[in-house]
């Protein structure tokens, strides 16, 4: 059995392929999602997407909130913006958490607290999905 | 003897053409009385010349970049397409319960928010003004309506416009990148979905230029919030479009010469559905998808803008292209015709020269 998986995003499709399993974010938690699966709608968390492929493989996306629904094994993602691993610069992802560190330590008032929480947040996701381990199996 | 008065003669004749060529006259005076120096025109022609290969450059690329508007487009209808045919599902999913949400919810109008979309260059007809008069224009009806108002600029035109007139109260103005990106929609987006949810304003209303043609695009005004649970597309007046009615552009040839269809591509919506489980209440799922959809909606007011833009850019620039050559011709006709009444006049002189020594 397998799941069709759709990560649609208004500039593009970042994912349009059958695979075996995906692990999702959403706002109440990790869910993994096998063939068969209930149908659900769920709101999208900021975080990663671990997709394991027809040959076994694992990659790894990134989301940046939004919705996802999943019926009659058909999987669809809607998101603002999303990222594939393979996409992201390593360094570049490093370099960006270091900066988002040094501002939420500088961060003054409440807002540019919050929003310097959410860049941290948003940079320590992206590179997390780039160093992100497979599980052997 | 003979020969000393032929030299006298062609000396003097020298001398008058030299006079000729130095001589300087006033600019032209009437429409295609050209009368400067054949240096002048020469040098004019040439200016001429330049300008319209700068123009009609222009002109190609707007042609190109009008193309690549249009696949933006096409490459962002898969998500909207979703997003409908999901929210119409889950809409049917939960009729029967009595939903109350921040982006829906109707209060009674006091302050309105005008978004408006303008270019972020000139040379562009009067795309840019159209827009602006529009804005005008509304604001007029709103102050007839007793309600206040707000500005939210988009576009260097616009805020170059609305920081000259204080008088306009103006929220913010926004730059754009010269690409319609989700981060820019994203930043108007939350700008407004703040504005509105703080009830700071009570409606907010987008105006931007709909892409018709590439030689008409019109100037039109579009309410964001409160959005209709359904995803209804409503404009001023009340008057909502079904949202599974998806407007596409596309730029085509037709008998060699460019054309633009527009054509209505209706969304097919799955007649059943299975019972779907809610992850989370459907408030907070309703929650997270309501913004995704204004952000596409401001998305593709953007998208249509620039291609707006960049068709009047191309009409623009194709006009000033054909007022360029023309202007050549005249230039080249005029230029030629001194030169003959030049090359003539010296005839002369030597004729009248050889007269008189033949005399």
């Amino acid at each position: 059995m397998k799941l069709n998986l759709y990560v649609l995003t208004p500039k593009r499709i970042i994912w349009d392929c059958e695979v075996k399993e995906i692990i999702l974010s959403t706002n109440s938690g990790q869910i993994g999602v096998l063939p068969n699966h209930a149908p659900i709608n769920t709101a999208v968390d900021m975080g990663p997407l671990r997709i394991r492929l027809l040959n076994d493989q694992w990659l790894t996306a990134v989301l940046w909130s939004g919705f996802a629904r999943i019926v009659n094994n058909e999987i669809i993602i809607l998101g603002n913006d999303a990222e594939l691993g393979s996409d992201i610069d390593p360094e570049e992802a490093q370099q960006a958490l270091e900066i988002a560190e040094a501002n939420l330590s500088k961060a003054e008032g409440t807002k540019e607290l919050v929003e310097a929480k959410l860049a941290l947040r948003r940079a320590r996701i992206r590179v997390e999905a780039v160093n992100w381990i497979p599980p052997s199996n | 003897m003979s020969c000393s008065h032929l030299s006298t003669a062609w000396s003097s004749s020298a001398l008058a053409s030299s006079a000729s060529t130095t001589r300087r006259r006033s600019p032209p005076r009437s429409g295609l009385l050209v009368r400067c120096s054949l240096r002048e025109l020469r040098t004019r022609i040439d200016s001429v010349r330049n300008t319209q290969k700068i123009t009609e450059a222009m002109k190609l690329v707007a042609a190109a970049k009008v193309r690549r508007a249009q696949e933006a487009v096409v490459s962002s209808r898969p998500f909207s397409e979703a997003l409908v045919e999901v929210l119409y599902n889950m809409n049917q999913e939960i009729q029967t319960e009595d939903i109350d949400l921040p982006l829906t919810r109707t209060r009674p109008v006091k302050k309105v928010a005008l978004v408006v979309l303008t270019g972020e260059r000139g040379l562009c007809g009067s795309f840019n003004n159209n827009v602006l008069k529009k804005a005008e224009t509304r604001i007029d009806e709103l102050k007839q309506l007793g309600l206040q108002y707000t500005v939210v600029s988009v576009g260097k035109k616009g805020n170059a416009y609305f920081q000259r007139r204080p008088y306009i109260p103006l929220e913010r103005d926004l730059e754009v990148s010269s690409v319609p990106t989700v981060k820019d929609s994203q930043a108007i987006c939350d700008l407004v979905y703040s504005l509105f949810v703080s009830e700071e304003v009570d409606k907010v209303e987008l105006l931007y230029s709909k892409f018709v043609s590439l030689v008409r695009s019109d100037p039109i005004i579009q309410t964001l919030l409160p959005m209709s649970p359904k995803g209804e597309i409503c404009d001023v007046n009340g008057v909502c479009v079904d949202a599974t009615e998806d407007e596409l552009f596309r730029l085509t040839t037709k008998e060699g010469k460019l054309t633009v269809e527009r054509e209505k591509v209706k969304i097919e919506t799955q007649p059943f559905s299975p019972v779907v489980q809610f992850e989370q209440d459907p408030v907070q799922i309703l929650d997270a998808l309501l913004p995704l959809y204004l952000n596409s909606q401001i998305l593709r007011a953007l998208q249509e803008s620039l291609a707006s833009e960049l068709a009047a850019r191309m009409s623009a620039m194709s006009s000033a292209t054909d007022n360029a050559i023309e202007l050549r011709k005249n230039l080249s006709i005029a230029y030629n015709r001194q030169r003959q009444a030049k090359i003539t006049g010296e005839i002369l002189e030597i004729v009248a020269g050889a007269d008189a020594l033949a005399g």
